[in-house]
């Protein structure tokens, strides 16, 4: 049997991988001479910066991704990050960082709230993982159940940092889901060697498995034979195939075999594409002599104009900046309104690091913005349309394609892993 | 070279360019000390960057 990859970014490494394992004869085609999509580093002034993720696994260790790595044999060592800390104002009621501030524990956030919203809390904690709430989006949901404005916030810089989405675009089944990942796979963990780490790893047992992988090589259609995907045009070439998954996502994908979906039957799978939103972010890398966030765990920043969250990966794999400095990146979420004063927002985005960082010396390294075809993520969390396509044999995987409940590449390694369940059975 | 409106403002090419010669702030721009080597253009994600042939 032979299987065709369209792209060699996670989600087309993690399913070559898989197949390759159980015999399959897969090829892999990459429009870009380097492997790993937005899942690798990038070399710059001797920091290991990446092509999109801040070298995070949102469950580390323990997590779907790294379940995966290792049913496939893939040697790469994922370490669990400390404790997240939530940076507060001093006093509760000041609006911003200026007056000066206090790291508290992210398993300890209720307690900034009243007696009676603290007890309200422990409840729900226990009720909301029996009777799991529905219907809204968080945001609504905080609205209706607390009047503090706490809680807002907190949901905002979270929802920011791990899905880059305002806590109104994050629908409530899919944040439960979320929480509910989180007791069952744990925190998040950072892969020695950074992104390139799990990557390399995937790439020796796709190699080793005697799966190839072209580089340099853009596919330019999928071809369809009786409403079945058999094979591709890559480099005016005819590929030959059994089955083909793409790492494109939904939209990039119907276009390269447009034809073949011109029929009539597919005209909901062609509206449901149309309501596809890819999430936009923009990441500020900075350079610094001492440490900046001073763990390897994630900082929220609630009360900062616009970065949610910042990390510190050198404390994890030092080896990811030159000797005795330290490689500190911050997210904030784009609101689709604001993409086009994407400058405004980067000058937001470096006020704040002043107001969370007074006092500290550091140097932004690279400014880095991801929207429309290289968003933050393909499909919005909770909005993905699911692994299958009309057209038989042709899969879809990666961040346009993840499981429910599933953060970031947690989300596409459990969208690979519901694909080889249905392929493999 | 040229980069045209499809820029994200990635910064990956920035990482490429052996000359230091692109800014990224939003979209990139290439500076005076572009050689023209073309270099870049292989990186980018999203087509953005054209060159003369
Ligand atoms: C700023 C930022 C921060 C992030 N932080 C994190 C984080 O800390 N933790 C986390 O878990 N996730 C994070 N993410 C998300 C994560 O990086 C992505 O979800 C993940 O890398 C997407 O993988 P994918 O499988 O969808 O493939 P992609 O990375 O999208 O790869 C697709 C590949 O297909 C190739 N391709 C496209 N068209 C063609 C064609 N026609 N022919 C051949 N090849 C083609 C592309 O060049 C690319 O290499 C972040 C993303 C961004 C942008
Ligand atoms: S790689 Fe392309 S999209 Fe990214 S900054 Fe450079 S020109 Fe823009
Ligand atoms: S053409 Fe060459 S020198 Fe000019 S920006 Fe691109 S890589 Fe740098």
């Amino acid at each position: 049997m032979k299987a065709i990859i369209i792209g060699a970014g996670l989600g087309g490494l993690l399913s070559a991988a898989k197949l390759s394992q159980v015999g399959y004869q897969v090829e892999i085609f990459e429009r870009l001479p380097i492997t790993g999509g937005r899942f690798t580093n990038l070399n710059y002034r001797g920091f290991q910066l990446s092509s999109g993720a801040l070298h995070t696994l949102p469950h580390g260790p323990t997590g779907p991704l790294t379940q995966l790595l290792k049913e496939v044999n893939a040697d790469v060592q994922i370490i669990r990050s400390d404790q997240p800390t939530i940076r507060m104002p001093l006093e509760k009621s000041n609006p911003n960082y200026r007056k000066g501030f206090k790291d508290i524990f992210f398993n300890k956030f209720f307690t900034p709230l009243s007696n009676k919203d603290r007890l309200k809390i422990a409840l729900l904690i226990v009720s909301t993982r029996k009777n799991r709430p529905s219907g809204s989006n968080l945001k609504a949901w905080i609205i209706n159940q607390f009047k503090d404005e706490w809680l807002l916030k907190l949901a905002d810089s979270f929802c920011g940092w791990s899905l880059s989405l305002k806590s109104d675009n994050v629908p409530l089944e899919e944040f439960f889901e979320m929480i509910e990942n989180m007791y069952r796979f744990g925190g998040p963990g950072v892969p020695i060697g950074g992104c390139k780490g799990v990557i390399d790893a995937l790439e020796a047992v796709i190699i080793a498995n005697g799966g190839r992988i072209y580089n340099k090589t853009e596919v330019s259609k999928i071809i369809v034979e009786n409403g079945r995907a058999a094979g591709i045009f890559a480099g005016d070439r005819v590929y030959e195939a059994n089955l083909i998954i793409s790492n494109l996502g939904h939209a990039a994908t119907a276009l390269l075999c447009s034809e073949a979906l011109l029929d009539k039957t597919y005209a909901s799978y062609f509206k449901m594409l149309e309501l596809l939103k890819p999430s936009a972010g923009i990441k500020i890398c900075l350079a610094a002599d001492e440490p900046l966030v001073g763990h390897s765990g994630i900082l929220l920043t609630p009360y900062a104009k616009r970065i949610n969250g910042i990390n510190e990966v050198t404390h994890v794999d030092p080896n990811l900046a030159p000797p005795g400095k330290h490689l500190t990146m911050s997210h904030q979420h784009i609101a689709p309104e604001n993409l086009k004063n994407l400058r405004v927002e980067i000058e937001l985005g470096l006020e704040d690091l002043k107001e969370i960082f007074p006092g500290k010396k550091y140097k932004v390294l690279l400014i880095q913005s991801y929207h429309d075809g290289w968003p933050v993520n393909r499909a919005a969390s909770g909005l993905d349309p699911g692994n299958e396509t009309p057209i038989l044999e042709l899969y879809v995987v990666g961040d346009g394609a993840k499981g429910k409940g599933g953060i970031e590449i947690e989300g596409v390694a459990l969208g690979v892993a519901a694909t080889m369940t249905k392929i493999l059975g | 070279m040229k980069i045209n409106d499809n820029c994200v403002g990635c910064g990956q090419c920035v990482s490429f360019c052996n000359q230091g010669a692109i800014e990224v702030k939003g979209k990139a721009t290439a500076t005076a000390a572009c050689i023209g080597c073309d270099i870049c253009f292989l990186y980018c994600p999203v087509k953005a960057i054209e060159v003369s042939v």
